[in-house]
């Protein structure tokens, strides 16, 4: 096996701030093209909305689960196959409902970059 | 048999971890390897270095000590891939940052905010690896019989050899490989528990009574001094001394010594503990003894869901994504592979509450997972899935403190400390992981999985306004960032800390300052907001932002 130099890895950014720091050099300033611009603030606008309602189901879900489980503490009374169903409502019900916001979000932000 | 185990881990590590490395080196560039990677295996990847000691073994410990309402925390460990998915991994990959810091130079061009967020990176790691040290120290501990502190002093130093021996943590591969060997050594003993422990034990698991009688001859092992309080006259041995019934009334238990109750005797309080099984253990709320069962719950999750895209360690496994929507698929992934694991810690937990309650006393519920197996079957299979945990453990200890300890270092050479090198880089790791022993050291009282809150609460105080104003709000400044961060660094940081040295009176106030996430992070992002507002962000702000949102491959040849 030949022995190769290890060489640090940095970012881009790293790299860019490193180098600054060295010479004294300005960054260069981020600039989009004028048609790229325009498409970049469509697709910000719509990213943004579909991006809100998904945390807003995920908001809704952590903020309502304790909730209605703090409001019927008859829940843990009722038993589905032994277990209490205010249990299940913490240990198992949210994961299925996690895996479906992701990939239910993950399709929409990825229709929304193509631009339909 | 056990150190056996533990050493295999390290080995197999560290195998995979050289093969990776050559990969890479044969390669020219590190990023250019990287787009090969697929989403799932990125995703593995970074499951493998986000399932650390306190998922391992806290979530468990904590059903035992707090109830049910524990399994809130797994919940929002999971959920806080959404919040990335949906603000940050495709935007954050784009900006090509490799961490926060990093980003804050790249949308907001100050080198001001590079160093302050360079110090929250600081902050976050350090209340990070401290669980996972105080963790690796127990399970050693319960392995080999060791004192506490040779516990820690042995993970430090294997942390430390790992690092000299060349950085494993380079490679995607070992990652992976640490997620799959994780999942494996914790869902097969949970199977082989439930199969094998009684039927009685099974029930008993779903309908839990309160621990107030000794079912059997039980030895308690006390880690610190600890106040007891006995209402019956109760037969115990103290210490090695001649059997004895005490008498009603207040009691010192040293730490490090081990007081032997017998068979029928009645279970002491212990102040501030509640034993297993009793009132409120079974709701399935987080309580911590505040009263507040509704606002402790969501302050948990407020932090822990935004707190994930904070994580120095996890931002920069996204790096590895060929592009921003890899990233977006690696973290919708991630999410189906931490929901799979998640759903064991409740296994480990509810027969550590049938099973092994007494740790309530000795405040070692921390250690439930790797002491079930040998509670269940004292023969050779007990041993056995005791090793398996115990490697399990030490997997995910080493898998995220090495990941923290680089990005923590990398945070010190490349951002607060002007040049850098590699040797550098080596040397602040094996500094940084002193100090974390050093740390380690006296935190054997504090719950692995709170501490670990404590750290996504920073995280969600500070990073998560800065990343997601960043990525969606044009008008963001760096003054507002700056203001933003040092008031959200205050509110989390600062405020847990006067409760954890100087205590804070039951009640409201204790889950204010314990648990400040669901008041410091509005606070943090109004902060942001209505200082960028007071100022004008640059002439190129816009430009900056916007194109975090544009796919890499539709950009028109035009580039900088």
């Amino acid at each position: 096996m030949t022995r190769l130099k290890r060489v640090a890895v940095a970012s881009p950014q790293t790299r860019l701030a490193l180098a600054r720091r060295r010479t004294g050099m300005r960054a260069e300033l981020p600039h989009l093209a004028p048609a790229d611009a325009e498409r970049a603030r469509r697709i910000h606008h719509a990213q943004l909305r579909k991006a809100l309602v998904a945390v807003g189901l995920l908001g809704a879900m952590i903020i309502g689960l304790p909730l209605l489980l703090a409001a019927f503490p008859a829940l843990d009374e009722v038993r589905v196959a032994g277990v209490p169903v205010s249990w299940l409502a913490v240990a198992v019900l949210p994961y299925p409902l996690l895996v479906v916001l992701s990939r239910w979000q993950l399709h929409r932000a990825e229709r929304t970059e193509r631009g339909r | 048999m056990i150190s056996a185990a533990i050493v295999v881990v390290v080995l197999a590590t560290l195998l995979i971890g050289a093969r990776g490395v050559v990969a890479i080196r044969s390669t020219s560039d590190f990023l250019v390897a990287s787009r090969r990677i697929s989403p799932t295996l990125n995703a593995a990847a970074v499951s493998g270095e986000y399932l650390s000691a306190a998922s391992f073994l806290g979530v468990a410990g904590l059903v035992v000590k707090d109830g049910i309402g524990a399994l809130w925390y797994p919940v929002g460990f999971t959920a806080g891939y959404i919040a990335m998915l949906a603000l940050v991994a495709a935007p954050m990959r784009r900006t090509g940052a490799l961490t926060v810091p990093d980003f804050a130079e790249a949308r907001l061009g100050s080198s001001g905010l590079r160093k302050l967020s360079a110090v929250v990176v600081l902050v976050i790691a350090t209340l990070y690896l401290v669980p996972q040290f105080k963790a690796a120290g127990l399970v050693l501990t319960v392995a080999g019989g060791t004192p506490y502190w040779v516990g820690v002093v042995v993970a430090g130093a294997a942390v430390s050899i790992t690092l000299a021996l060349g950085g494993m943590r380079a490679a995607t591969y070992v990652q992976a490989f640490q997620f799959g060997l994780k999942m494996l050594l914790f869902i097969v003993p949970a199977i082989w528990l439930v199969l094998t422990v009684s039927e009685t034990t099974r029930s008993e698991a779903l309908s839990p009574v309160e621990f107030t009688r000794f079912e059997r001859r039980t030895p308690v092992e006390f880690r610190l001094d600890t106040e007891l309080t006995i209402t019956e006259p109760t037969a115990v041995t103290v210490a090695g001394g001649q059997p004895a019934v005490l008498a009603p009334g207040h009691y010192t238990a040293l730490a490090g010594s081990e007081w032997v109750f017998e068979k029928g005797a009645d279970v002491p309080s212990v102040a501030g503990g509640f034993a297993p099984g009793g009132d409120g253990w079974g709701r399935p709320l987080l309580d911590a003894g505040s009263g507040y069962p509704v606002l402790t719950t969501w302050s948990v999750l407020v932090a822990t869901v935004l707190g994930t895209m904070g994580l120095p360690h996890i931002i920069v496994r996204f790096h590895t994504s060929p592009d921003g929507r890899g990233a977006r698929r690696t973290a919708s992934i991630t999410v189906v592979l931490l929901s799979a694991f998640y759903l064991f810690p409740a296994v480990y937990g509810l027969l550590g509450t049938v099973l092994l309650p007494e740790l309530f006393l000795s405040g070692g519920t921390d250690t439930v997972v790797v002491e079930l197996p040998a509670r269940v079957d004292s023969g050779w299979a007990g041993t056995f899935f005791t090793a398996l945990l115990t490697a399990g453990a030490f997997a995910a200890f080493l898998a995220t403190s090495l990941g923290l300890l680089l990005a923590l270092s990398g945070a010190v050479s490349h951002d607060l400390l002007p040049g850098t090198t590699v040797r550098r880089l080596r040397f602040t790791t094996l500094l940084a992981a002193a100090i974390v022993v050093a740390l380690a050291l006296p935190a054997v009282h504090l719950d692995v999985g709170v501490l670990v809150t404590s750290a996504f609460a920073v995280a969600a105080s500070t990073f998560c306004p800065l990343l997601v104003l960043g990525i969606w709000w044009p008008r963001l400044t760096a003054r507002g960032a700056v203001v933003g961060i040092v008031v959200g660094l205050g509110s989390s940081a600062g405020v847990i800390a006067i409760d954890l040295f100087i205590g804070a009176p039951p009640g409201l106030a204790a889950l204010l300052l314990g648990q400040p996430a669901l008041w410091s992070v509005p606070l943090a992002f109004l902060t942001m907001v209505l200082v960028s507002l007071r100022g004008r962000p640059p002439a190129w702000a816009n430009a900056a932002m916007l194109r975090l949102h544009l796919d890499e491959t539709e950009r028109s040849a035009h580039r900088e």
